[in-house]
């Protein structure tokens, strides 16, 4: 199969016909759950779709581990290219490579502002033309309404898709029917689109709900699932 | 001699700068081997004893291994001190076969570096069991905790803490063994003087902690543990035999600390060594059996077998040629018989030498398990000795091939002579140098895995061989593919007066599809009905591989195709070998340029580290040179940035580096892969290949 057919056939089109198109630049996305769901998965998963539509990705993590990213990468483009016997697969994933840079920030407690300013400098003096930043991981439920306002006036400076995977930092957190937990709601206004991931034990699937959609707040199921196998993005 | 059982063979290996030559310093200090302490880069202008070749006291770094023996308490150490940079990767791997356990010296504030990575890489491909040292404890942002869980995270590897700092920074006393829990202070101008005390109070809730995290690890792998931990019944001789097997296992590895330049936890290392690393017998080492289609053989550590023996590294020095060897199976006397299993040539065992780096002591008898250097033996780099009754081989070592080449020219006859002198001496002691003249441009050529790497032998030529030599610009080594399938039906016929040839190929070359293991040839015999008869076949085989070794494009090597034989024509007379190699040879020339061929470039893993505030130039340095960014990590103390940047850019990257950053930032890089050259630029290089031969037929 060509890229062009393996495209349009994605699952993720079917993604961005719920978000009426997708999300859009100078937006702010996240993907919300419960610790070991498969948000990470889905961020790659979202990210690979977009470098195969040839868009520049930066895959910001804090994990310490840029490894751990690279193999999430791997493994995501193997089970996609296998699923459709993608032609010459080892020639398109190293032309994937040149669209994608992972930032990686291993020190405790880093600024949005650092964060911002290293993001930046990639962008300019490294030339790299990003169309999206996924933030992996990212404390969002512990940031301060003024970080996330600076990330979003980033996005639309730089023009930029910003996605988030969130998951809550304190324990005692409350989730609700959509598995997206209270402490995330406080940023309602400033994010676009909140996608929670719930687990659904007889259908064996994580569900997923787009709980805010641009300017609509009425909870909807969306027409796609993650396999929790895959762990990707199915119809 | 002494048991094995008091016998270690180790090595010392990290990124450079990290302090490895500073620690194998301490511990010929400690071992009473040296009677004063040298600075790698030390005002006294004496420099470390280990780095005995001038040019690496002038640059600071190490290149060759230098063999030392030592001895801790009742054991014999040979401690075997590895170059740090990436350019010299076949001397660190070198020097990892001989060994049976190393030393892994990391930065406590750098943490793992790229090279780490690499050198991590290396000692898992040779399984070496290795004890980590956090050095430089005494250096500001020092967390040897923080290096302790990088090990987990980026190298995967099992690191527990046998030790925790007492004080850090400025302030580092000593350590807190985990094992005896007790601490251990360093005193006296040198740290000389071992103070034992109790665990100071404020560290004891701490201790116990990082002790239970030991225990726990530990009793994974030993069940003695466990039952003893049960019993709440474990002693010190239990777990340090217990974190021993693991160790030697490769299921774990001790992590230890302190800090070389100032004197602190060496001794606690070299106990460490003595209790964790393994003796020449609990390592398995195989030889292939020439005698029995190269079956391996499982080496036996003792005296009274017959010998076998690896020459693992050759060094020029003042009295002649030296041969560094380690001694696998069986033990060596002087006046002895062996046998050079690579040349078939018989020798006797002359003198006999244990190395001090560059002092020596002689010996009449060398052990099993010892490594030692015998004088004056012709012979090269990783040749296998036996005794004359067997026909053993070590197994052959990894070698890199080079992708860098450079012209040199020597100023008069005397230079001339000196550098063939030198070049017949570096290719014996380099596998990954390499020489040859160019029967073109009537150029010596020399090749190597690096700019550095080759710049060293040209300065060590100038410098040890009296050499004056002028270098050209360095080349880089391209390869040739082609990148669709292309038909060939060639008619290769001569036969007007004398002898005549005569032969007809027909066939396809096609690309090998890429995978995982990259193949550069492939020959496919589809011949149905004897259209070639069948002794012709391999003169087919044989016309192509000429063919492949030069590209018309360029004039590098063809990697990646498969050529295919179906059809062909003989005549019972004028067929020869020679014509069907000649007919496959223009056979490939004419679907060569009908299957769109290419030019591919080697593709270099850079790592990049430095402070933050570069981090700008850095990726702007990079993307200007073809780069592309795969990764930017940065923690409290600066940003590694890894990229993938074409060989052919880097020429001169280290003093565009050292501007941009006022060098404060260091790099790395290695052989990652092949890559297609774009377009235009493989345009160009066509046009200069095609003016340089134009040039050389005209003269």
């Amino acid at each position: 199969m060509e890229i062009q057919e393996l495209n349009a056939l994605s699952p993720l089109r079917a993604f961005d016909q719920s978000l009426n198109g997708g999300l859009g630049k100078g937006n702010l996305g996240v993907l919300v759950s419960r610790h070991g769901i498969g948000k990470t998965a889905c961020l790659v998963h979202l990210s690979t779709d977009k470098l195969f539509r040839n868009e520049h990705v930066i895959h910001v993590s804090f994990s310490g581990n840029v490894e751990h990213v690279i193999n999430w990468y791997k493994e995501v483009f193997r089970q996609i290219s296998d699923g459709r016997s993608l032609s010459d697969a080892a020639t398109v994933y190293n032309s994937l490579l040149s669209n994608r840079v992972v930032m990686n920030f291993s020190q405790e407690n880093v600024s949005v502002d650092k964060v911002l300013s290293s993001l930046e400098t990639l962008i300019r003096q490294g030339s790299f033309e990003a169309d999206a930043v996924m933030f992996d991981g990212y404390k969002l439920t512990v940031a301060s309404e003024d970080d996330v306002r600076k990330i979003k006036q980033f996005a639309l400076d730089m023009r930029l898709e910003v996605w988030f995977s969130v998951s809550p930092v304190r324990p005692d957190v409350i989730f609700d029917e959509n598995g997206v937990p209270s402490t995330i709601m406080k940023y309602k206004e400033l994010i676009d689109v909140l996608i929670g991931l719930k687990y659904n034990e007889s259908m064996d699937k994580v569900i997923m709900t787009l709980v805010k959609n641009h300017d609509i707040l009425d909870p909807l199921p969306m027409r796609v699932s993650l396999d929790p196998k895959t762990m990707l993005i199915t119809n | 001699m002494s048991e094995l059982r008091y016998m270690r063979n180790i090595g010392i290996s990290a990124h450079i700068d990290s302090g490895k030559t500073t620690l194998s310093e301490r511990i010929l200090y400690y071992c009473n081997r040296i009677h004063q302490i040298h600075e790698v880069r030390g005002k006294d202008g004496v420099g470390a004893t280990m780095d005995s070749m001038e040019l690496e006291r002038e640059r600071g770094i190490t290149i060759a291994s230098a063999a030392t023996h030592v001895t801790w308490k009742d054991y014999d150490i040979n401690v075997i001190d590895t170059p740090g940079h990436v350019d010299f990767t076949i001397e660190v791997e070198r020097s990892l076969r001989v060994l049976d356990g190393a030393i892994m010296v990391l930065c406590s504030v750098a943490g793992v570096q790229s090279q780490s990575i690499t050198v991590d890489r290396q000692m898992k491909r040779y399984r070496v069991p290795r004890i980590a040292f956090v050095n430089k404890c005494d250096r500001t942002g020092a967390n040897p905790y923080r290096v302790k869980q990088q090990l987990v995270d980026k190298l995967g590897l099992n690191a527990v803490l046998v030790q925790i700092p007492i004080g850090l920074e400025d302030r580092l006393q000593g350590v807190v063994d985990l094992v005896t829990m007790k601490a251990l202070y360093f005193d006296g101008p040198n740290g000389d003087v071992i103070r034992i005390e109790s665990i100071p109070p404020e560290l004891q809730s701490e201790a116990e902690t990082k002790r239970e995290e030991l225990l726990d690890a530990v009793s994974l792998i030993s069940d003695d543990l466990m039952e003893a931990m049960l019993d709440e019944n474990v002693t010190e001789e239990l777990l340090r035999a217990a974190i021993r097997k693991g160790t030697i296992s490769l299921q774990l590895v001790p992590v230890m600390m302190g800090s070389a330049y100032k004197n602190k936890g060496i001794q606690a290392l070299l106990d460490g060594v003595v209790n964790y690393l393994p003796d020449p017998t609990e390592v398995t080492n195989t030889a292939l059996d020439l005698n029995n289609d190269e079956k391996p053989v499982i080496l036996t550590s003792h005296p009274d077998m017959p010998a076998v023996i690896l020459g693992f590294k050759l060094e020029d020095g003042q009295y002649g040629q030296l041969t560094y060897i380690r001694i696998y199976q069986g033990k060596l006397k002087k006046g002895d018989e062996l046998i050079n299993i690579r040349t078939k040539k018989k020798f006797k065992v002359g003198r006999l030498v244990r190395m001090h780096a560059s002092s020596m002591e002689d010996i009449t008898e060398a052990g099993c398990g010892d490594i030692a250097a015998l004088f004056g033996i012709d012979c090269a780099s990783g040749d296998t000795f036996c005794h004359p009754s067997l026909n053993y081989s070590m197994t052959s070592m990894y070698v890199p091939k080079p992708v860098i080449s450079l012209a040199i020219l020597p100023a008069d006859k005397k230079s001339a002579d000196n550098m063939g002198k030198a070049l017949n001496r570096f290719v014996k002691e380099d596998p990954t140098f390499n020489t040859y003249v160019d029967p073109e441009s009537n150029q010596t050529i020399i090749q190597g895995m690096g700019e550095l790497h080759l710049d060293v032998y040209v300065e060590r030529m100038r410098r040890e061989y009296k050499a004056d030599v002028t270098t050209g610009r360095p080349e880089v080594a391209y390869r040739e593919a082609i990148s669709q399938r292309a038909d060939f039906n060639y008619t290769h016929k001569k036969q007007t007066g004398g002898s005549g040839q005569y032969a007809r190929v027909a066939g396809y070359i096609e690309p090998i599809e890429e995978s995982e293991e990259v193949k550069e040839y492939e020959f496919v015999d589809m011949i149905k009905g004897g259209t070639i008869p069948n002794e012709f076949i391999p003169s087919c085989d044989k016309g192509f591989q000429t063919a492949i070794k030069k590209g018309t494009q360029l004039g590098f090597p063809v990697v990646g195709v498969r050529c295919a034989i179906n059809d062909g024509a003989y005549h019972p007379v004028d067929s020869s070998d020679q014509a069907f190699q000649t007919a496959a040879l223009g056979a490939f020339r004419e679907a060569y340029e009908k299957a769109k061929p290419i030019v591919l470039e080697p593709i270099m893993k850079v790592s990049v580290a430095g402070p933050t505030e570069f981090q700008g130039n850095i990726f702007g340095s990079i993307n200007q040179r073809r780069g592309v960014i795969i990764s930017s990590t940065e923690d409290g103390n600066g940003c590694v940035v890894e990229a993938e940047v074409p060989l052919s850019e880097m020429f001169g990257y280290s003093t565009v580096l050292r501007s941009l950053t006022q060098g404060k930032a260091e790099f790395t890089m290695e052989l990652s892969k092949y890559g297609k050259v774009p377009i235009s630029i493989g345009e160009e290089l066509k046009k200069e290949y095609q003016e340089k031969r134009k040039k050389e037929q005209g003269r």
